[in-house]
């Protein structure tokens, strides 16, 4: 087994098991065929606005299926996006895109100001947060030792995200450039998803590059800061919670 | 030989959405995040068919839109004759793709209620921006849905397009797609 593949289960071993949706150009009644092999479900399918990528909620799949879509998903065939737990989670992630209808997969002076104000804001709680570029913005990723319930999840990274908005006061930028989503997200659990660190993105054909202090890394360094975070990066219960206290309460 | 599969629309085409938009009473609550007048004004605003002028993606307003148009989702009563053509549809072999503008994303679950409440049988549910593209590049023949675009475009890409006769589609200038009364002649004609 490819040992990305072993990365990317351990990386996700707290999303809903045998759910997933996968975004590939594949499409018509013999490839869906295929795809629900093995007892997996379509709950639904999309065409996308974007050439003719689809995308399909897939339910019941089981692990040896679920492992070659991981493994297409590292081979460029597929994106395969998780849908986090609902009751607690390992992971959670704040997602910056940018809110335009047009252009927007630039990087927009907002954007840049928002990401680092985050980094900043984690940095100083104690947390190494790995940031992916998702095409429309940053996915700025957490993990914690053991999975945190939902509602503390969401209740950090309100906070956290009012703090990073801070950043925008007095400096003659408009917030509303860009947008925020929180995952898990209590409201939202089973309806959105997220892709992937290793995808590439839809529209642009980028692969979701690590940011680091100094920039975007390449590939194979994408992959080297991906298993860095995955392996050594978990933050303790004990900070989490003091984190949390350490913010103010989001109105 | 290949299966016959027919791709059909829900909005305004198995329900009467629009009429529910109009008509439902919807409630304020503070879950809306606005104040009531506000809501009031919102809702009047989205009655009137009046699209928002804006670059963003994401707003107050779409975020009212979207909560709205799922309590139609919920509200919209099934054609009598549509239910019966879809029963039809499946007592007879075909492969019945539900083809929506909606964001299943949000809206899977309920869409999937209501289509079974109503006793609506299909095989998939799809999201399509594009419906005519869809139908292309799936291989669907045939296509009932209220969209003017795809009232329009259907006949120049092998599309057969059906549409109940709706007021808005008056000003459509010619096309090769067949108005409906009744389901009924939808079934004649699928079956030439």
């Amino acid at each position: 087994m490819d040992p990305r593949v072993g990365l990317l289960r351990e990386f996700s071993r707290g999303f809903t098991p045998g759910t997933a949706k996968i975004e590939t150009e594949q499409f018509g009644f013999a490839f869906l065929e295929q795809l629900l092999a093995d007892g997996v479900r379509l709950e639904y399918g999309e065409l996308t606005a974007t050439r003719l990528l689809h995308k399909y909620k897939l339910v019941d799949i089981p692990e040896r299926r679920m492992d070659e879509f991981l493994q297409a998903h590292i081979d460029r065939g597929c994106n395969v996006c998780r849908y986090f737990d609902a009751r607690e989670n390992d992971v959670f992630c704040f997602n910056l895109d940018n809110n335009h209808k047009t252009e927007n997969t630039v990087v927009i002076p907002e954007m840049e100001l928002a990401v680092q104000a985050l980094r900043s804001c984690l940095q100083d709680l104690g947390f190494e947060p790995l940031i992916v570029a998702s095409g429309r913005g940053y996915h700025v990723w957490c993990r914690t030792e053991a999975p945190v319930a939902n509602d503390r999840l969401s209740a950090f990274m309100l906070r956290a995200a009012v703090r990073a908005l801070m950043a925008f006061h007095g400096s003659g930028r408009d917030h509303q450039q860009i947008k925020f989503n929180f995952y898990p997200d209590v409201k939202t659990i089973n309806v959105v998803s997220l892709r992937l660190f290793g995808s590439v993105h839809a529209k642009t054909k980028v692969f979701s590059h690590v940011l680091g202090p100094e920039g975007l890394l390449g590939e194979d360094a994408s992959w080297r800061a991906f298993e860095h975070f995955v392996r050594n990066r978990a933050i303790s219960l004990a900070l989490f919670e003091q984190a949390l206290d350490a913010l103010p309460v989001a109105p | 030989m290949p299966k016959k599969t027919i791709a059909v629309d829900l909005d305004d085409t198995l329900n009467d959405f629009t009429q529910t938009l109009r008509t439902a009473s919807f409630a304020y609550d503070s879950s809306y995040a606005i104040s009531e007048p506000v809501f009031n004004g919102y809702v009047e605003r989205l009655r009137s068919g009046l699209r928002e002028d804006t670059d963003l993606l994401s707003t107050e307003y779409s975020f009212f839109r979207y909560k709205i148009h799922a309590r139609c989702y919920q509200l919209a009563h099934a054609r009598e004759d549509g239910v019966e053509f879809m029963q039809w549809l499946r007592r007879n072999q075909w492969r019945i793709v539900i083809c929506t503008h909606r964001d299943l994303r949000r809206a899977n679950d309920l869409t999937r209620t209501w289509l079974a409440e109503n006793g609506i049988p299909f095989d998939h549910l799809f999201t399509a921006l594009n419906k005519i593209v869809f139908c292309k590049a799936w291989g669907i023949a045939h296509l009932v849905d209220d969209d003017g675009f795809n009232i329009a475009h259907g006949g120049n890409y092998g599309v057969n397009v059906y549409y109940p006769v709706m007021e808005k589609h008056r000003s459509l200038q010619p096309h090769a797609a067949r108005p409906f009364q009744s389901f009924e002649e939808v079934k004649r004609w699928i079956q030439e």
